[in-house]
């Protein structure tokens, strides 16, 4: 069931979280409830932890503007320390490695649109490392009230509300505004994995050609005539200044693959990848793809899969999924 | 190297400070309106905002403090390292940085547009801690890894840390790495909310410490592998590594400090030293009643008999995000110049731990340096530097 | 206003400027430790605690370590409010 935007945006809905005490839960804002949550099932039932690497481009953003404005209310007088605590962008990692008692490696990757591709590759490069090892991988980003108005402020959002179902359609600057938080369980352990995230690029570029080109060279260095691409997730937003993008990419491909988008029911938000890869592990395991995210159907079987995506136009990233085979 | 700190405005005026034991930290803090300004001590810049702005003919809008302090030791990397502008764009060039505030050094703009109080500052897209890189992608056309690492206090540490690694992987040839901080009402008010500000200059180590002085600064390395480097001016190798967490509490850590011992022990193994071979400890030091006794604890744990150690944040307050690579070029200036630089403020040492920092400005022999950087969030890490 | 008054007032006080969403202001009891055992508070709160007596009661504890002493339970601070209190 899709759910519609209200006034632009594509909230998360909070389950119940259990796992989280209450005297923890108290403090936590969305983006730390979301992070925590979604992540804590998937440590109680890991055999073994050794580290936790988190992408997030705003951490506890809410809990920022909370003590900004207490700065201002008080007048930099008698302010409570509690949200400015929980405002740094570590604090999700920090509070999951407090709450699972976890010593080991624990870092916060905080790029902007590309948080959650650089903790990625920090979990590819530790594993590399340390090839007994598993990870908490995850990406989280929450929309604060206060930080819509921002992003509002910037031109990221449409100029008017919009039906998800019209995002692709209408051709218009701006997307929606979207929250979540995706989290995975990583090692170099074939076993019982769902997915392989078998390669990762990522540019900083407004050149359609300079883009164009890292694709050319990622498709070449990763994919062959055998092991072709079944499906392209891209990262089409609505907004009409990055259609030009996932156009590209969609024509680099060639009409082999299915092609499918998701932001219209993620909106849009800096660390949405994440969920770009959550939803490929969901391709592989039922080897299915919702009809609302289909743009073009052309596979029935998906073993390949590219997710093309990006923020703002300007940070790109590029992840090849693969079935573990 | 390239650094910008309270006690100078490059490496060699860093370093003549660091062995005159010069104090940048005083009470006449004037950088933008706040209650604490000739109240509470503070390590700032000696550089207006207006007159970076100047130095490097910033016409563009959006630019903060932040980023021109970062763009300061970036330039000063980029020409010690023989940086062409090629060299800056190639694909296998990364930069790693690190930022606690960001653009939120302009907490009154940030209120505003947070509050849709205006039609959109020039910063609205210049507050989040990855905008300074952003910056520095885009003024220099940076076509490699580009990544912003955010651990609080160990943040920089950890970006040392994910550049050398990128360089291990393959991933890089050239990593630029480090961070920067600027003073923000936001994170005075963060601070001192807490009650871990000192009323007056911090004394590290000192059993009637009152906690720390805040600072801003940048700092940035260049790191290379070791077969590409013949020629070049090196002035150290990154020998170990490790980073761990405390798991204790968010904002403190714990009696037995597991955190810092584990990083520290860590980067040992990592570096296949024992403890006996460090020759100097570079420490968090903060001056709050917390760190000092903690990672006094962890170094009598890990070492039984801790060698030299001493906290430069007597000099130049705690700089947050680019602590982890100031501190990393004043280890490295340790290692080349074969000397130990004095721990400022110190009178009596801890008494549970009975521990004494360096007390004076010395020619000693050193083949490896330790730098400790503890963050909130339990966020600890070490890094080794050895004598090239 | 009369102490068991002052009591429930600052319970629900207490409830709301922690966020403590799983306790009701009536459950707790007077002499309940508020940290550690009982409402398991930290340092934090402490700290928290501290913001609110200035805000709600004006009364102003600089040193935290002092303030300790007087945030043991409801009535270590109810006493302590009414003593001291400028609000």
């Amino acid at each position: 069931m899709l759910y519609e935007p209200v006034d632009k945006k594509l909230c998360a809905i909070e389950p119940v979280y259990e796992g989280i005490p209450p005297g923890s839960l108290r403090r936590m804002g969305k983006a730390i409830r979301m992070g925590v949550g979604a992540a804590l099932p998937l440590i109680k039932n890991a055999a073994s932890l050794n580290g936790i690497i988190i992408g997030t481009a705003n951490g506890g953003m809410e809990d920022c503007i909370k003590f900004l404005n207490q700065i201002v209310q008080y007048e930099e007088d008698m302010l409570a320390p509690g949200s400015f605590v929980q405002s740094t962008s570590n604090v999700i990692a920090a509070q999951l490695g407090l709450m699972t008692a976890n010593k080991g490696y624990n870092i916060t990757h905080a790029h902007l649109g590309l948080s959650f591709e650089n903790a990625a590759i920090d979990a590819a490069m530790q594993l590399k490392e340390h090839p007994g090892h598993s990870f908490l991988l995850g990406g989280v980003d929450e929309i604060s009230s206060f930080n819509y108005n921002i992003e509002n402020l910037a031109g990221s959002y449409k100029d008017s509300d919009i039906s998800n179902k019209q995002l692709y359609e209408k051709e218009s600057p701006g997307s929606i505004a979207g929250e979540g938080a995706a989290m995975f369980l990583v090692s170099n352990n074939k076993g019982s994995a769902i997915a392989k995230v078998t390669a990762i690029s990522t540019i900083h570029s407004k050149d359609l050609a300079a883009v164009r080109q890292q694709l050319k060279f990622f498709l070449e260095k990763n994919t062959t005539g055998d092991e072709p691409i079944d499906l392209l997730l891209t990262g089409e937003n609505g907004d009409s200044r990055t259609l030009p993008y996932y156009a590209k990419s969609e024509e680099l491909v060639g009409d082999s693959p299915s092609i499918a988008r998701f932001k219209h029911m993620t909106g849009e938000y800096p660390t949405v990848s994440a969920m770009a890869l959550w939803l490929a592990c969901q391709v592989l395991q039922t080897q299915q793809v919702p009809q609302h995210m289909i743009k073009r159907a052309s596979q029935t079987k998906y073993k390949n899969i590219l997710i093309y995506n990006n923020y703002k136009g300007l940070q790109h990233s590029f992840i090849l999924v693969t079935a573990p085979i | 190297m390239g650094v910008i700190s309270a006690i100078g405005n490059s490496v060699a005026q860093n370093r003549m400070s660091l062995t005159e034991g010069t104090c940048g930290i005083n009470n006449q803090f004037d950088l933008f309106p706040t209650k604490y300004s000739g109240v509470l001590p503070f390590g700032q810049v000696k550089l207006s905002t207006d007159s970076l702005r100047g130095k490097f003919k910033i016409a563009e809008a959006g630019v903060t403090r932040t980023a021109m302090l970062a763009l300061h030791a970036f330039n000063e990397v980029v020409e010690d390292g023989g940086l062409s502008l090629s060299d800056l764009s190639a694909a296998d060039t990364a930069l790693i940085g690190a930022s606690t505030v960001g653009g939120m050094c302009l907490t009154d703009e940030l209120y505003a547009d947070a509050n849709k109080q205006t039609n959109g500052s020039e910063y609205t897209s210049s507050y989040d801690c990855a905008s300074i890189n952003m910056y520095l992608q885009q003024r220099y056309k940076m076509n490699g890894i580009i990544n912003t690492i955010n651990t609080a206090c160990s943040s920089s540490a950890n970006a040392i840390m994910y550049g050398a690694m990128l360089i291990k992987n393959g991933l890089a040839k050239r990593a630029i790495v480090g961070g920067v901080d600027s003073l923000a009402k936001f994170t005075i008010n963060g601070f001192n909310a807490l009650h871990i500000l000192s009323p007056e200059k911090c004394t590290p180590f000192d059993e009637h410490r009152k906690g720390l002085n805040l600072g801003e600064g940048a700092a940035f390395l260049l790191l290379e592998k070791e077969e590409d480097i013949a020629g070049k001016k090196v002035y150290a190798e990154l020998s170990g590594y490790c980073n761990s967490n405390d798991a204790y509490h968010p904002s403190s850590l714990s009696e037995q400090g597991d955190g810092p011992f584990l990083s520290m022990q860590g980067a040992l193994a990592s570096a296949k030293l024992s403890a006996d071979q460090v020759d100097f400890i570079n420490a968090h030091g903060t001056g709050t009643e917390n760190n000092d006794e903690v990672e006094s604890k962890a170094m009598i744990r890990l070492f039984k008999k801790p060698p030299a150690f001493a906290s430069s944040k007597a000099n130049i307050g705690h700089t947050l995000g680019a602590a982890g690579a100031v501190e990393a070029v004043y280890s490295i200036l340790s290692l080349v110049n074969q000397e130990v630089y004095t721990n400022l403020n110190f009178k009596d040492p801890i008494i549970a731990t009975g521990l004494v920092p360096v007390q004076a400005y010395q020619k000693v022999s050193l083949k490896n340096v330790m730098s400790n950087s503890f963050g909130f969030g339990g966020n600890c890490s070490s890094l080794i530097f050895s004598k090239a | 206003m009369e102490t068991a008054e002052l009591k429930l007032q600052l319970k629900k006080q207490i409830v709301e400027f922690l966020n403590l969403m799983s306790v009701k202001p009536e459950d707790i009891k007077d002499d309940e430790p508020l940290f550690g055992e009982g409402l398991g508070l930290d340092s934090i709160d402490s700290i928290e605690l501290i913001v609110l007596l200035g805000r709600e009661y004006g009364i102003n504890i600089q040193d935290p370590k002092e303030g300790r002493k007087v945030l043991v339970d409801i009535n270590t601070m109810v006493a302590y409010i009414e003593k001291h209190r400028t609000k």
